[in-house]
């Protein structure tokens, strides 16, 4: 699971660059929305990524959630999502 | 001669197309009113303009107060906060305005911009016909279609409100874009006239002197550039509704300007700049864009759609709402670049600027959109949609 954890870590310092995550270590309890602050084309990035790397359907994963969800959706919930799924 | 009245929120961006819209209405010689708050209205109409009040000073203080909160959110908290505290609020709000505009003028047809929900709702109690002002194309093709959950909590709220999803009239929609930028089918309801710009009010003035070429520059920029090169012409406009991610981002923009060989128009706050930038708090910018080369924005509808109108190549730093999805056309269109608001830095933007300047596929693009938009008709295709509705 730790390993999930450090590669989502990376795949997310990809997308936004390097310079953006100083100062913010990306842990299970860090979210998307508040945290990171991904904009709308960073999350089509990360899905490609997530996609290529692990074969998992983020936009799908999301759809399933409703607005309290996804705002409070972290790190930690989309690897436990891929570690079931792979 | 028939009557329109429009209802509007207190923002300057839904406002715009309405004063168009309204303006040629009137050069037609129908009466034409429009409700919601006038302070802000006023600046933005002709001087005759018939102007009833839905929304006091107390209010309209109050909705720039949450605005300011709502600019520290991100992600889908935005969206939450837009519609839980600011438009259905902002419908309630607007109710007995509404309503009391609506017995006083008499309208023959309630013209309702797609964020003052009170239009509708007084218009169907009253037994009148209301039509759908888009000042965005965003909606229509539903940016949540994506997380059904979410789209149904937008609707569910819209019940509650209204019975109804009262973001779309079945009789007309007006949006004041074109299928060059809008993708998919629509119902023979959605017109779509281009923007809507003639008998639009500018108040702001401006230097045109420092336009002019030679003026004003740089000897050190004009060496750069070769000397007797013909300068190029920018405008950095990222909105009113910044807060600290926009100061991140204009100075980015302030510093990618400097080392190019144009001259910069920037709206924003007086603060130090390089000698080939000239920053107002506000500018004509209709007015400004015959002048211009390309725009920088952050691709709030008006700006991009007022752009394209002029044929101008565009780079675009969506914030929020509808942004991302107008920034997506823009590029879809290939009459831009797109660049992350909260994270580009001034090489990105520099890039972006000389690609749009330099490579003219951009412009090829742009000039494309600016003949379907001509094609569209604008304001006087929107009155001719109107009067039919009233015609039946």
């Amino acid at each position: 699971m730790d390993e999930v954890l450090q590669q989502v870590g990376k795949l997310i310092t990809e997308v936004v660059g390097p310079d953006f995550l100083l100062g913010v270590e990306i842990t299970r309890d860090t979210t998307f929305s508040d945290d990171l602050g991904l904009e709308s084309i960073e999350f089509v990035a990360l899905a490609d990524k997530l996609n290529a790397h692990y074969g998992v359907d983020l936009v799908a994963f999301l759809a399933d959630m409703d607005i309290d969800e996804i705002m409070a959706m972290s790190v930690g919930r989309l690897v436990d999502h891929i570690t079931a799924r792979v | 001669m028939s009557r329109f009245l429009f209802v509007v929120p207190p923002l300057t961006g839904h406002v715009n197309p309405t004063a168009s819209v309204g303006g040629e209405l009137l050069a037609r010689g129908h009466d034409v009113a429009w409700v919601g708050h006038p302070a802000t209205l006023a600046p933005l109409l002709p001087d005759n303009a018939r102007i009833l009040p839905a929304i006091d000073d107390d209010l309209e203080a109050e909705i720039r107060a949450k605005r300011e909160r709502w600019l520290a959110l991100r992600g889908m908290a935005v969206l939450k906060f837009f519609w839980e505290e600011f438009l259905i609020p902002l419908g309630h709000a607007m109710v007995p305005g509404v309503a009391d505009a609506v017995r006083a003028f008499q309208p023959d047809v309630v013209v309702a911009d797609q964020q003052a929900l009170a239009g509708p709702v007084v218009a169907r109690e009253a037994g009148l016909p209301w039509v759908t002002s888009a000042s965005t194309s965003a909606e229509l093709v539903n940016p949540l279609r994506t997380m059904p959950k979410v789209d149904a909590w937008v609707r569910d709220l819209l019940h509650d409100f209204a019975g109804g999803d009262i973001r779309f009239s079945e009789r007309l929609v007006l949006v004041y874009s074109s299928k060059a930028l809008v993708a998919g089918e629509f119902g023979d309801e959605v017109a779509f006239v281009g923007p809507a710009l003639e008998h639009r009010v500018e108040r702001s003035g401006f230097p045109w002197e420092w336009l002019v070429r030679g003026a004003g520059r740089d000897s050190a920029v004009a060496g750069r550039m070769g000397g007797g090169a013909a300068e190029r012409s920018v405008l950095v406009s990222l909105g009113t509704l910044n807060g600290p991610a926009g100061e991140r981002f204009l100075t980015q923009a302030l510093e990618a300007v400097a080392d190019l060989p144009v001259r910069a128009v920037v709206v924003g706050e007086p603060r130090p700049a390089p000698p080939n930038v000239l920053i107002l708090p506000s500018v004509p910018q209709l007015a400004l864009m015959p002048h211009l080369d390309a725009v920088v924005t952050h691709g709030g509808h008006n700006t991009v759609c007022e752009a394209l109108a002029h044929g101008l190549p565009l780079v675009v730093a969506p914030i929020r709402d509808d942004q991302p999805t107008v920034a997506a056309q823009v590029v879809e269109a290939g009459a831009g670049v797109r660049l992350t608001y909260s994270r580009a830095r001034a090489a990105d933007i520099r890039s972006a600027l000389e690609s749009v300047l330099d490579e003219p596929e951009y412009a090829a693009a742009a000039e494309r959109v600016r003949a379907s938009f001509s094609e569209a008709g604008g304001a006087a295709a929107a009155a001719d949609r109107l009067e039919k509705v009233v015609a039946g």
